[in-house]
Order: C-alpha cells, then sequence, then structure tokens
C-alpha cells in the first residue's frame, strides 16, 4: 500500500531508489514496502534540498524506521531551522521517540542541539530554569524504563554542564537514583562527576573531593553504602577512587575494610572487595607475606574466577612461590 | 593458546560449527529479516561480521562462489566516495543527482571506511582500487582539535561523537593505509600529512575513570567496549603503555595500565540472568520496576550464593565454592560494573586483555563454557545477548571471535587487536611494502 505515491502533496516529487551497485550487495535487508518508498522519497528531497513543512513529516517517518541514518538528522535540524520550527514542539516529539528508541545516540546528540539553540535564540526570553528542570525530568522518567541507559546518563551530564547544575539539587538526585538500586554504578560515577567535575572540567571553584569537608562527607556516604551492601564493589571503588584522587594513605581505609574481612578470621570474610583492599594496604605498609595471604585468600577461596589474576598479582610482590602470571 | 586438562574437556560444551556456517550463510546469501531495517545505515558493519565470520568459520572459500566474491568486492568498492573513504551503505549516494550543494548529504563516514577496508583484506583484495591519498587527507580532516575523531565532515563541520570507537577506527585507517611510517608520506607526488597522535593519546588517557576503566568522554562512565576501542587505537599507532612493560611513557596512554588491567578482570562474572528477581538486600522499594529485558538489572540470583564469591550478602560469614559449580557454570563478561554478563563483552574485555599481553588474567575456560554452553543457539547456530537469546549478527560475530581469544581451536585464530583472523592482518606486510611504506 504505497503512502506517498498516492498521495497528492508529493505528486511533485520522483522518487530516487538506492543504486546497489550491481548484483549481490552485501547484507541486504528485507525491507519493507513502507520503509522503501519512504527512503527513495527522502532520497529525493535531500537530493533537492528542500527544507518545507512536508520533509519534516518525512524525515519523522524515516527516523521512526532507522533512527541511525547519519545525516538524515543533520538534515533534519537543518529543516527545523530554516523553517523557524517550534522547537518545544520538537522535543515533545524527542519524547516519544527517545523512548520508542531506547539505544539511539543520534537522538541525544539532536536533544542536545535543540536545547542549545532553544537558550540561543531566544536569549533572555526563554525560562531557562524552566527548561532545564522540564529537561532532568524528562531524563528522570527515561531512568524508569532503563536506569543505567549509558546515553541518557551522558545526557544528564550535558546538562548539568550547560546549566551549571553542580548544587547539593544534583547530589540529591544520585542519592534518590542509589536509594533505588544501591549497585546503579552509572549513579555512583554521576555523583563522582557531581562532586570532582566542577573542579577539573569548568576550573570555576570548588575542590571536589580534595577539600577536606566534602571529602568525609563522601567516605562517609560511600561507607554507608558499603554496610548495606558488602559485596557491592561501586562504593569500594567509589572509595578507592578519593584515596586515589587526594594521595591520603590507604591506610586510612584499613580498620573499614578489617570489619569485612581479616586475616585473623579467615573464615568470616564478607566481602572480597575489602579483601582486595586490604592487599593493597599490606602492600603500602611493606608487608609482603600478609598481602601475600590476602591475595591467597581470594585466588583460593573468595574469588577464583580471577585466580590467575591474584597469583599475577602476587608475582608483582616479588613473594616467595608465587605462581608466574 | 589454553591446554585444557582432561577433566576440564569433559565438561566444556563445543562449537557445533555446522550450525553456524549455516547461520552464516544465511545471512550471506539471503536477505536479513526486516528487523535490522534499523541497522540500514550500518550495512558495511553488518557485512564485516558475515564476511569475516566465514572467514573465522573457515568457509570463506567455499560458501560464496567466485562470481559472488567478486560481486561483494565490487558492493564494497560502490559505496566508495568519491572523495575519499568510504560510505556506510549506498542510501546516501544520489547517482547522477548527485551535486556541490547536495554533497553535504552524503559524506564519507569513518567505522563505515574502517570496515569496507577490513573487510576487502579478508577477502585478500590488494587495495589498488582504493583512493589512498583522498582517503589519508579526508582521516587527517576528521580530526578535532582536541584530538578526537569524528564521523562524518559535513559543510566543513565534523560531525558524530568524539569516542574511541570512532578513534580505534581512524587508528584502523591509518594502520592499514600507512603501515608503521608516521609524519608526512608521499603518495603519487601527493604529499599527506600524519594525523595528531599526541593529541588523540592525550583524548584517551582524559577518558580514563577513577576506578580504572576507560570512558567515551571524560566524566563518562567507563565501559568495556570503550576501553577496547582505546587500548586498540593505542597499540595501532604504537602508544600503548602495557601493564609489563617496565617504561610507562607520558606520550603513551593509559597513564595507569595496571588500573586498567584490574578494571578489565573484574569485568568477568557468573551474574548471566538479566531476568533475575530483585535481591532484596539491597532492594528498599516494594515499586521498583523490573528493567527491561535488554539492559536488565545485574541482581546476583539470590538463591544462589555458592559460585565462589559471595553474591548473596548475609551477614553471616560466606562459604567460598568449590571450584567443581565454576567449571559447569562458566562465566562471561560484563560491560560495565555490576551488570551482568552478555555475549559481546567476551569479546570486548577478552581482547583488551589480549591487547595488553594479559590474556590469560581471566578465567579463559569459563568464558568459553559460558559462550558455547550458555548463549551459542542450539538450533539456529550463532549467539544471543543473553543465555536463551535468539542469535543476532553483532553477538553472533563477537562471539565467535571471543571464543578464538579464549583458546578455542575450533574457529581460526584471531587478531584481537583488528578483530579479524591473524591470516588476514599478515596480508598487510605485503601491501605496504607495495606502497614502500614501513612494516
Ligand atoms: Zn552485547
Amino acid at each position: 500500500m504505497p503512502k506517498y505515491a498516492d498521495d497528492p502533496t508529493w505528486a511533485d516529487i520522483v522518487p530516487l531508489p538506492t543504486d546497489e551497485g550491481g548484483p549481490n550487495p552485501l547484507a541486504a535487508i528485507a525491507y519493507s514496502d513502507d520503509y522503501s518508498e519512504t527512503m527513495s522519497y527522502l532520497r529525493a528531497v535531500m537530493a533537492a534540498k528542500e527544507h518545507s513543512p512536508r520533509v519534516l513529516d518525512l524525515t519523522e517517518d524515516l527516523i521512526d524506521m532507522n533512527p541511525a541514518h547519519y545525516t538524515v538528522w543533520l538534515y533534519r535540524a537543518e529543516t527545523l531551522f530554516a523553517l523557524h520550527s517550534d522547537l518545544r514542539a520538537e522535543l515533545e516529539w524527542l519524547n516519544e521517540t527517545a523512548l520508542a528508541h531506547q539505544k539511539n545516540y543520534q537522538i541525544w546528540h539532536h536533544r542536545n542541539l535543540i536545547v542549545d539553540r532553544l537558550c540561543g535564540e531566544e536569549q533572555g526570553v526563554v525560562d531557562e530554569e524552566g527548561l532545564w528542570k522540564a529537561e532532568c525530568e524528562f531524563v528522570e522518567q527515561m531512568f524508569e524504563r532503563d536506569a543505567k541507559n549509558y546515553h541518557v546518563w551522558s545526557y544528564r551530564q550535558w546538562l548539568v554542564r550547560r546549566f551549571g547544575l553542580w548544587g547539593p539539587v544534583e547530589l540529591e538526585f544520585t542519592e534518590r537514583m542509589l536509594a533505588r538500586d544501591l549497585r546503579n554504578n552509572s549513579a555512583w560515577n554521576h555523583r563522582w562527576f557531581v562532586v570532582n567535575g566542577r573542579a577539573e572540567m569548568e576550573g570555576d571553584g570548588g575542590l571536589g573531593v580534595e577539600d577536606p569537608e566534602v571529602r568525609a562527607r563522601e567516605v562517609k556516604f560511600a561507607m554507608e553504602a558499603v554496610a548495606k551492601t558488602p559485596q557491592n564493589q561501586s562504593p569500594w571503588n567509589y572509595l578507592r577512587g578519593i584515596v586515589r584522587k587526594t594521595g591520603m594513605s590507604l591506610g586510612h581505609l584499613k580498620g573499614f575494610a578489617e570489619q569485612y574481612a581479616s586475616l585473623k578470621e579467615p573464615d568470616e570474610v564478607r566481602s572480597s572487595f575489602a579483601l582486595d583492599l586490604l592487599a593493597e594496604v599490606y602492600v603500602e605498609e611493606k608487608k609482603a607475606k600478609e598481602a601475600g595471604e590476602v591475595l591467597d585468600l581470594l585466588a583460593t577461596r573468595y574469588d577464583p574466577i580471577r585466580k590467575h589474576y591474584w597469583q599475577y598479582r602476587k608475582g608483582l610482590l616479588g613473594v616467595e612461590g608465587a605462581a608466574a602470571a | 593458546m589454553a591446554i585444557l586438562s582432561s577433566n576440564e574437556s569433559l565438561l566444556e560444551p563445543s562449537l557445533d560449527k555446522a550450525r553456524h556456517v549455516k547461520y552464516w550463510t544465511r545471512c550471506l546469501k539471503t536477505y536479513l529479516p526486516n528487523q535490522y531495517t534499523g541497522n540500514d545505515s550500518n550495512r558495511m558493519y553488518l557485512a564485516y561480521f558475515i564476511i569475516s565470520a566465514l572467514d573465522l568459520l573457515d568457509a570463506l572459500k567455499t560458501v560464496p562462489s567466485e562470481q559472488e566474491r567478486r560481486d561483494h568486492v565490487n558492493w564494497i568498492y560502490h559505496c566508495q566516495h568519491p572523495n575519499g573513504g568510504f560510505r556506510m551503505w549506498p542510501g546516501t549516494d544520489f547517482g547522477k543527482l548527485s551535486n556541490e550543494k547536495n554533497a553535504q548529504y552524503d559524506p564519507a563516514n569513518i567505522p563505515g571506511t574502517y570496515f569496507a577496508l577490513a573487510t576487502l583484506l579478508i577477502y585478500d583484495d590488494d587495495l589498488t582500487r582504493v583512493r589512498r591519498a583522498d582517503c589519508l587527507e579526508w582521516l587527517r580532516q576528521m580530526q578535532r582539535p582536541d584530538g578526537s575523531f569524528g564521523e562524518t565532515i559535513v559543510n566543513g563541520r565534523i560531525e558524530g561523537g568524539s569516542d574511541s570507537r570512532l578513534g580505534f577506527c581512524a587508528a584502523g585507517i591509518r594502520h592499514i593505509l600507512r603501515g608503521r611510517t608516521s609524519g608526512s608520506i608521499d603518495i603519487d607526488g601527493q604529499l599527506i600529512q600524519d594525523i595528531e597522535l599526541d593529541a588523540f593519546v592525550g583524548c584517551v588517557r582524559m577518558a580514563e575513570s577513577f576506578d580504572g576503566g576507560i570512558a567515551d568522554e571524560p566524566f563518562h562512565e567507563p565501559q568495556a567496549g570503550y576501553t577496547f576501542c582505546s587500548l586498540g587505537a593505542l597499540a595501532l599507532i604504537d602508544r600503548l603503555n602495557r601493564p609489563n612493560g617496565h617504561d610507562v611513557k607520558e606520550t603513551n596512554g593509559p597513564v595507569d595500565p595496571l588500573r586498567v588491567l584490574d578494571w578489565l578482570v573484574w569485568r568477568q562474572t557468573e551474574l548471566t540472568d538479566p531476568d533475575a528477581g530483585l535481591d532484596t538486600e539491597l532492594c528498599t522499594d516494594e515499586d521498583a520496576p523490573h528493567t527491561q529485558h535488554a539492559e536488565g538489572q545485574h541482581i546476583p540470583k539470590g538463591d544462589k550464593g555458592d559460585h565462589g564469591m559471595p553474591a548473596k550478602q548475609s551477614p553471616d560469614k560466606t562459604v567460598g565454592g568449590s571450584m567443581f559449580d565454576l567449571l559447569v557454570d562458566g562465566a562471561g563478561m560484563n560491560g560495565r560494573t555490576n551488570k551482568v554478563a552478555d555475549t559481546c563483552y567476551a569479546f570486548w574485555v577478552g581482547a583488551s586483555l589480549h591487547i595488553m599481553e594479559t590474556p590469560t588474567l581471566c578465567d579463559q575456560s569459563a568464558a568459553r563454557r559460558y559462550l558455547l554452553g550458555k548463549t551459542q543457539h542450539g538450533v539456529l547456530g550463532g549467539f544471543g545477548k543473553f543465555p536463551g537469546d535468539l542469535p543476532d549478527l553483532y553477538h553472533s560475530y563477537l562471539g565467535l571471535a571471543a571464543l578464538s581469544l579464549a583458546g578455542s581451536d575450533q574457529v581460526k585464530p584471531l587478531d584481537g587487536g583488528m578483530c579479524l583472523s591473524r591470516e588476514a592482518r599478515e596480508r598487510l606486510p605485503t601491501i605496504w611494502k607495495s606502497w614502500r611504506v614501513d612494516a
């Protein structure tokens, strides 16, 4: 059932089918008639560089079937700007499209472009706060479907930078996400960004975890998370990230790690990550024998899947009898 | 490659090679199902999966006929852009209607170009029809001042992301077309400058995360695919710091190879079921939604705390499991911390370790058992993303590639750095010689 060929709106267009160049093209797809037709009309109007309202309908149709088409997005953006289209309506449409195609990168890139344009075009007129609040809300809606969607988290970081949302509201957002799933590493990563990103990326204040107060708050936050989920690597990595960034001694975490794993009670280990940390503490203390014993516990009992890696780490200690990796 | 002890080989499922050949033959000889329409603009990369998979299965010389082979190669060259580089598929080429004005909608594409060149190499093409000077000149224009690469250039603007997938493809194009020669080279009297290597290395170093992995951009969450692409790109331009290397250089990346290695080995996990119930210990919200199948929550199976690691957080002591459980179950790789295993990450992680020259630091035997026993499709051939899933081209190809790197002798030896057979990569020095560039 042809959609465009029978439509008087498109009567002036001669569709331009794709030329595969010869027999036996590679990775040929069983396209629907609908897709082939839409594609042929799209190619014809793109070749003519037409920028008109019907182009918006056509690109919408094509994007719905093939959102990975990289130049159709650029074509659509150009058309929108040429026609001075309502960009808020575009955001509305993008909401539906993003929900339908969760894994697509172009949608989010296009969204950046539209939001940027809205702020630039209507500078002083646009309610920026209203805009970013709506964007943040939409992002949270996306996270209800998939709380680890990489593109959405990247977009959230872009919003924070674009609108300077480095404050406590964004920290509370990470807490809300972590309350839902304390193992959501994307949320931990976002917290690290909110705490440290400004100092590194904007250079306009904030020391991140190098500020003693911030460091104390973040260490406490991660320790409380470990207490709830000892076998959750994210908060352990977060703690170690703080240690590395600030240059503080790992020894500060020794007592904490020993609550979850200690050489004195090798049968009572509650976290393999605590053991891993403890091994590094012993290395820092130059106690190679103890470090080796901890690595043995990991290799033989608590994390045998990485046995070769623990043996390799033991090899780095220069401990006698360590297996060569 | 790993030698199996008799007791391990007894437990290891085998590769149903005939079914895999059948799966890929179908992909080559019949139309791909309509569901691939959303990947229409990625066809060059689907083509590469199909041709390379048949090569890895040692079926490329028998499945396509001589005439078909010629047609396939011609199709790839049909996608070559008149100004250098390749398109991802012929869909942007306006043919007779092409003109200067609409040229902006028909750009060459960085991944399209890498996959086209790789596929030609696998088909033992001599690359003489490649517009080499134009391609390398275009490649140079695809690099941004910050060192990153885009996907296309449109009206002088570099479009697309800036992540290491594009950097990997760019490094691959450079490697294939100019070997190990750095600096300006003369091609038929045209002086072609090199890309900015230092700036590119800087991009990778910046994207190293606080936890050791590498992300697409600074402060984004590290992910195994981006980590592979970063390490792979650095290896292709001879700027990789390896954990066993005694001289970690500042002009190389990553900054801290041991941290990256640590992050990589942690990717191996027994968590396989994306639909597993929510872990009661961590879930305080009764209404927490079940996530979709494709990106399920990586919660351990609450009832299995016996896999050698305390998967269930009970305040009670944890008992280390026996190796036997692990041998039966296998363990794949996840792409990010606290996610479930997924077939493709067995490649992204396995190949990263391979590039770092520490391939045996993960449990390769467990990885093979995960792929062969859990995600290989028993009826259709190919591999699914998760256990029980239908096969798709992407996971079916990367599953085979991962299996080769994990020591299976049923698949041709793979070059992890370029993700094609070693045999295919070994054709490069002869081609370089004909171009008089360093091998
Ligand atoms: Zn996957």
